[in-house]
């Protein structure tokens, strides 16, 4: 099998990998970098659990990505939203939410509202359920998850105007 | 050595070619020919290879590829959809969504919006599923698909595109480069729908239709059905009742009976051929008397 050195940005960290061709992005971050919180769920697309964000801010599905073709790309998993220690505002707005139950598909969900909040930072309730569409959660039955984007957006928000008037460092 | 613990589903073995320019491109696709698929979003290549365990021995990726990720409205001629124009770019773009409204119809309502930041319009043409949501739309519109090999460049009329399931009129050392959609007259309506069990199913059924409306009446229509036999069809026989005709409920009966009869619906896992048959005439009937209520597009 033939093999393809590639340099990546995973989370702010770089590395270099060298990956067989068939291998998925999915498959490179758990097996090879060790980076175990994205998840796989179907390998089709239809579930989510494996979203991550490419270049900052559009959710892929990295296991319908190979990895060779990554090479200078930035990839954020959800261990990359974790700064110093502290949960970002969508993550703790999914714990004080209950927004969590067996946890399974939690990355990718909080993957996936990162990239809705990026593009779109006030969702209507309407445009939540769109823009999770493809994300499944087995546990919730959704209701928490949609008032954990409202809150993580209100939160995001916020800060954002606490910036701007200089309170914050 | 299987000391590897793999943690997802992987891919059968392959060699990946990734082109940095078209003329490289062309030459590997002449080199390797049916031993080649082409990669782009990958959505559909790899559930196509995951359910079935087989790949080809290359596949060409198009990933460094530059240029080929553009829809530009071009005045006088219409829409010219590059290659790698993914359909979140197809719903985002406001010429799309105020001049072809069933295509901008058929990417809103696509796969969910992960799917759509990587899968792109041009692969959902060549997968030649008939349940493909763009290419329903593309069909009522109609379109040309350019196909470019180191001996030239050929149009291929979307009519003559899909010759069965899975089977395209591509040569194997074509590659398809851009879709061109003609510019819609001030009298041309359009509206695409589908049916669907959750919403990022693939569609049981789906109907997109264009017409040709001056003051209440049909001029001329165009009418694409999907998931009703081996490739997304015209409904030509519905077509020709509705030319010259005034659209009102009376005609609208006769189009949804006229189409139950055009189409050879068959069961599977999405739907049944009995439900299909009954539903479609429906679906072409409300289709229709959408595009013919819409406004049209301001030029």
């Amino acid at each position: 099998m033939k093999t393809k050195l590639i340099k990546l940005c995973v989370n702010g960290r770089d590395y270099s990998v060298e990956v067989p061709h068939n291998r998925t992005l999915l498959q490179a971050l758990r097996d090879d970098l060790k980076l175990t919180d994205t998840k796989y769920g179907c390998g089709s697309g239809e579930c989510g659990g494996c979203t991550v964000l490419i270049n900052g801010k559009d959710n892929i599905n990295s296991c319908l990505t190979l990895a060779a073709e990554m090479e200078g790309k930035h990839i954020t998993t959800v261990g990359g939203l974790t700064k110093n220690g502290q949960l970002h505002p969508i993550q703790q707005a999914f714990v004080e939410l209950g927004a969590i139950q067996c946890g399974f598909c939690t990355p990718g969900m909080v993957m996936k509202t990162a990239s809705l909040l990026a593009h779109n930072p006030n969702p209507s309730e309407d445009e939540i359920r769109r823009g999770l569409e493809g994300n499944i959660c087995r546990c919730t039955g959704y209701e928490n998850i949609i008032r954990a984007v409202q809150k993580a957006s209100q939160m995001i928000n916020a800060s954002a105007t606490q910036c701007a008037g200089g309170t914050c460092s | 050595m299987s000391s590897h613990m793999m943690s997802s589903r992987g891919l059968p073995e392959f060699e990946l070619l990734i082109p940095q320019t078209s003329p490289e491109a062309m030459d590997m696709l002449a080199q390797h020919r049916e031993r080649l698929s082409v990669l782009s979003g990958g959505t559909a290549l790899w559930n196509y290879v995951r359910g079935r365990n087989r790949v080809t021995p290359y596949v060409l990726s198009l990933s460094a590829l530059k240029g080929l990720n553009y829809i530009n409205e071009i005045p006088g001629e219409g829409l010219r959809i590059g290659a790698k124009a993914t359909v979140a770019q197809l719903i985002e773009n406001p010429a799309v969504s105020a001049k072809y409204a069933a295509l901008h119809e058929s990417g809103y309502w696509f796969g969910n919006p992960t799917v759509r930041n990587m899968a792109t319009v041009m692969g959902n043409v060549l997968r030649a599923s008939p349940s493909a949501d763009c290419s329903c739309a593309l069909l009522a519109l109609g379109c040309q698909v350019i196909l470019q090999s180191k001996s030239g460049q050929r149009a291929v009329d979307i009519d003559d595109f899909w010759l069965s399931y899975d089977v395209t009129a591509r040569k194997p050392d074509e590659l398809a480069v851009e879709i061109r959609v003609p510019e819609p007259k001030a009298t041309t309506r359009s509206a695409f729908q589908r049916l669907t069990r959750v919403r990022q199913d693939l569609a049981k059924l789906n109907v997109a239709v264009r017409l040709e409306m001056d003051r209440g009446v049909c001029q001329q229509a165009r009418i694409a059905i999907g998931c009703v036999g081996p490739t997304t069809m015209r409904a030509e026989k519905t077509e020709a009742l509705l030319q010259g005709k005034a659209i009102n409920d009376g005609l609208l009966e006769q189009a949804a009976a006229s189409v139950r009869g055009e189409i050879s619906p068959i069961d599977d896992q999405r739907s049944t051929a009995v439900y299909r048959q009954q539903v479609a005439g429906v679906i072409v009937k409300r289709t229709i008397a959408r595009a013919a209520a819409a406004k049209g597009a301001s030029q």
